[in-house]
């Protein structure tokens, strides 16, 4: 009874201070929301009363509708030209050899390791030497670089996961390689892009110090255009639209969870 | 030798749920001192369920468990001393032949020239000596098997577990572990409680099989009594290959058992001492293919029965020919050699003769 | 020419689309490595004040770096990263363990999902959160009070301490990828196998757990640490200027001083430190790994 008591004893001293992690980790988005319908502009816990005013006030700010919309058209663009660069890389390295496969697998990953500020301070150099300055092309580049090792790894996965049974089997059947890679394989892929492209474009979206040193005014991201508002003021319009993305967020990755499964998107389970 | 007085290990009405699902149902089971028993079921009759509340993986839902004289229902695995062999064996990746073996030494506090010894000495019952530094992915898949007995038989447990241990071995490597298990079993003398689904294994192996289905015991036996005498319908057709006949009414005429099948056929057996068979019950018949013999022309044989051949199935040493007998629906008899395949040839009308003194007879 | 020949009569294994599949990717990796190379060669360069042209060839820039003002930061950075990595360790395990471990399916969805979803809110929203949360009138100095434990409200706002309790939340959700991947991977039944043989929960842990994941708790305190080595908004923002890693030296030298040339050495040297302590690591892991093979 003596080993019993303290298996329990243990267990429950480990799910506590699970919990009080969690706690942690999660503090800091309940607190915006908090903040998010103060009324006072000024920080105050807990909230005087109950205001939507800063909700009025992001959404109706010029810099905001802006950067939003210019984020909107880089992540499209990014996410998707890196799901498109990452899917034929994953191919690539799973179904071919070739010389100079180990080095371009090492640069394309490079970007998990590379400081986000040097890739951003290098494509900056990069397109004020091509003189195509900080144009929305440079904004995309650096966005399918920064988010291509996550598309790639998670096709990848899929990929390692697909019994090449089932292509030699079409192919027995008398497909062709193309109808093989538009009948069999790309479905058999669908659920690992899909969950790259979620990562990319979520990645892309929320991408700020790379992005900080690649866009313009005219080119900004919201990240970015929320940064230099936190410089300048210090009303709680910022965490309205934080509040904003954090349910976003969790009602996607609510979604994400429920039809592709965080853990294989995540590669948790992987092999 | 304590014998019959003390066994090693008793389950009484040990019953286990897992949510909605009754994985094994007021089981009550004695292992004796230094036997072999043998657990032998198929996929999800509650065998490994079974093994696991007896290494203390599962606590049961009801029942207590006792070990070497020892209530061990509450105690957690680490304190039971059950040697187990897992299916997979289980092997800690990360320690050489030598660790794993001493592990459960280490965790005793066993001094470092005792325990040095007691692994040799492990190692040489499982003809390992000389490697115990090998990494254990330099093993193979039988020497592996071998280092997982030396880690579970090292430790002198109360009860040896092993889980399908053979299972993951090719065919000619599973037939010589047999014996090389067997002999282990005779040399250390330790109770041992073996888990498998291969009915061949546990024919081989076994001083008494446990025949289980649906999370309860069929039957306890020898392997010579389950062959034989089967306690009922399921262990019948779960050892062995087995005729089932229609069901038949019974009685008894001098020395003889008469049993009436519908379609007209009587068939008669020797009477013997078996107290469920009485007058005008219905009864169920099961025979084996080695006791249905072709019968040659028109020579007197008991049991004469016609029928249609519909198969062969040569096996080598001998050949399995299926008949349909009509009424007695379709029949498997074992027959030697494989002439019988050119001298019967599919769709011919052959005779054959039922052995009924050696068939199974249960109540219905 | 024999070899050449037999080299030719091998029938080639057919590639359909290889170039298709190919071609974009080399020209990904193309742009990445020009990028790096601009970086590379305006290190090298003259710089010119109130000029954005760099000029001829210089190792001055280099030699900038031993000022002992860039040292400290250097030392500042390696410190907070070093901090970062460690504690984020010690608070993913229990979380991965628990996610990786729980009985029950929606425990392990929603841990999951407390765990991971801070990964996708990006860094300025959850820069942001702390300075709601560690400010002089903030989340924690309001409880503090209410509570009655302090009259004055702490100052955490702008201080070391401030900056790597925000980064250690930042690098988690990451950490807990790692450290559960590894668990996941952990045969359950070798730790039956150690309980059997007498071992008891602790014990199983430390003998047969720990030793089969270190692997990845090595590989992730590493990731961790390049990680926060370029960390840029939360010691900009958290950290207030009073913090300063590599990062906000760059850009006060970049995009302030528009001094290209220094900001290229600075974004060099964190690429180094990165690529330094994670190579240092790939031996040391592949070697654990080789040890922990599961077969």
């Amino acid at each position: 009874m003596n080993a019993w008591l303290a298996t329990r004893l243990s267990a429950g001293l480990f799910w506590s201070a699970v919990a009080l992690i969690l706690g942690y980790m999660t503090i800091p988005a309940l607190v915006v929301l908090m903040t998010s319908v103060s009324p006072s502009e000024l920080l105050e816990f807990p909230p005087s009363g109950f205001s939507l005013r800063w909700y009025e006030r992001a959404l109706t700010y010029p810099d905001f509708q802006g950067a939003f919309v210019n984020g909107l058209i880089v992540t499209a663009f990014a996410s998707s030209l890196s799901l498109l660069i990452g899917s034929a890389f994953a191919y690539l390295v799973e179904r071919y050899t070739f010389g100079g496969r180990v080095a371009l697998e090492a640069i394309l990953a490079s970007p998990l390791i590379v400081p986000h500020f040097t890739t951003g301070f290098g494509f900056l150099l990069l397109g004020a030497n091509l003189r195509i300055g900080q144009s929305y092309a440079v904004v995309v580049a650096t966005h399918v670089l920064l988010t291509l090792p996550f598309v790639t790894r998670s096709v990848y996965v899929s990929l390692r996961n697909l019994d090449p049974a089932l292509e030699r089997a079409a192919t027995n059947l008398g497909a062709s390689p193309l109808q093989v890679l538009r009948r069999v394989t790309l479905p058999l892929l669908l659920p690992g892009m899909a969950g790259g492209w979620l990562v990319a474009a979520m990645l892309s979206l929320t991408e700020f110090t790379a992005s900080l040193y690649v866009t313009a005014q005219r080119t900004q991201t919201l990240p970015v255009a929320m940064y230099t508002y936190v410089r300048e003021y210090t009303d709680p319009t910022i965490a309205a639209i934080s509040a904003l993305l954090i349910t976003f967020t969790t009602i996607l990755m609510l979604i994400a969870n429920r039809y592709l499964g965080l853990r294989r998107i995540l590669a948790i389970d992987a092999h | 030798m304590k014998g019959e007085a003390s066994p090693a290990v008793e389950l009484i009405k040990v019953s286990k749920s897992f949510d909605a699902v009754q994985a094994v149902r007021e089981l009550s089971l004695t292992i004796r001192q230094g036997e072999l028993l043998t657990l032998l079921g198929p996929s999800g009759c509650g065998k490994t369920t079974l093994l696991n509340m007896l290494a203390g993986f599962e606590v049961p839902s009801a029942g207590s468990i006792v070990i070497g004289g020892r209530d061990v229902t509450a105690v957690p695995p680490y304190r039971r001393n059950t040697g187990m062999v897992f299916q997979n064996y289980a092997l800690f990746p990360h320690m050489n032949v030598f660790d794993n073996v001493a592990f459960g030494l280490r965790m005793r506090k066993m001094a470092k020239f005792e325990m040095a010894r007691a692994v040799g000495h492990a190692l040489e019952m499982v003809k390992l000596e000389g490697l115990a530094s090998r990494r254990i992915r330099q093993l193979s898949g039988g020497q592996q098997q071998r280092v997982a007995l030396a880690r579970a038989i090292v430790i002198e447990p109360k009860v040896l577990l092993l889980d399908e241990p053979l299972s993951a071995l090719d065919r000619n490597l599973r037939g010589a572990m047999q014996v090389e298990l067997r002999e282990l079993h005779e040399r250390t003398g330790l109770t041992t409680l073996f888990v498998t689904h291969d009915q061949e294994e546990a024919l081989g192996l076994s001083d008494r099989i446990v025949v289980m289905s649906r999370g309860e015991i069929q039957q306890v036996a020898t392997p010579l009594e389950l062959y034989r005498l089967p306690a009922n319908g399921f262990v019948a057709s779960f050892i062995g290959e087995i005729n089932r006949l229609p069901p038949a009414r019974c009685r008894t005429e001098g020395n003889d058992v008469v049993f009436e099948i519908a379609g007209g056929i009587v068939l008669r057996a020797r009477k013997r001492n078996q107290p469920t068979i009485g007058a005008g019950q219905e009864t169920h018949l099961f025979v084996r293919p080695e006791h249905l013999t072709l019968v040659e022309g028109d020579r007197p044989a008991p049991n004469r029965v016609s029928c249609r051949v519909t198969a062969h199935l040569y096996q080598g040493a001998y050949t399995l020919t299926r008949v349909d007998a009509g009424p007695l629906g379709n029949l498997q008899l074992r027959v030697l050699g494989g002439e019988v395949i050119a001298a019967a040839p599919i769709g011919s009308q052959i005779k054959i003769s039922i052995d009924l003194d050696k068939a199974v007879i249960l109540a219905g | 020419m024999i070899a050449s020949a037999r080299w030719r009569a091998a029938p080639a294994r057919p590639r359909p689309f290889f170039l298709w599949l190919f071609l974009p990717s080399l020209a990904a990796a193309l742009l990445f490595v020009a990028a790096l190379c601009e970086v590379a060669q305006y290190a090298f360069r003259v710089f010119t004040p109130g000029s954005l042209e760099a000029g001829g060839f210089t190792l001055e820039n280099f030699a900038r770096l031993a000022r002992p003002i860039y040292l400290s930061v250097l030392a500042d950075t390696l410190l907070i990263s070093l901090a970062t990595a460690l504690f984020t360790l010690l608070l993913s395990y229990p979380v991965a363990y628990a996610m990786v471990r729980a009985k029950s399916d929606f425990v392990r969805s929603l841990i999951m999902l407390l765990a991971v979803t801070p990964l996708f809110t990006g860094e300025i929203v959850r820069t942001y959160a702390w300075i709601l949360v560690l400010g002089s009138n903030g989340f924690v100095n309001s409880v503090l009070k209410a509570a009655g434990l302090v009259n004055a409200p702490l100052t955490m706002l702008y201080t070391r301490f401030g900056v790597i309790v925000a980064l250690v939340q930042f690098s988690m959700p990451v950490m807990i990828i790692i450290l559960a991947a590894a668990l996941a991977h952990v045969d359950r039944n070798c730790e039956r196998a150690a309980a059997n043989l007498g071992a008891g929960p602790a014990k199983v842990f430390r003998h047969v757990t720990l030793p089969l994941t270190l692997p990845g708790i090595v590989s992730g305190t590493v990731v961790i640490f390049a990680w926060t080595m370029s960390a840029f908004s939360t010691p900009q923002l958290v950290g207030g200027g009073k913090v300063l890693m590599i990062s906000n030296l760059v850009y006060l030298q970049g995009l302030s001083s528009f001094n290209f040339p220094f900001a290229a050495v600075l974004s060099l040297l964190a690429l180094a430190v990165a690529i330094g302590a994670l190579g240092s690591m790939r031996p040391f892991v592949s070697r654990l790994e080789r040890k922990a093979a599961v077969n």
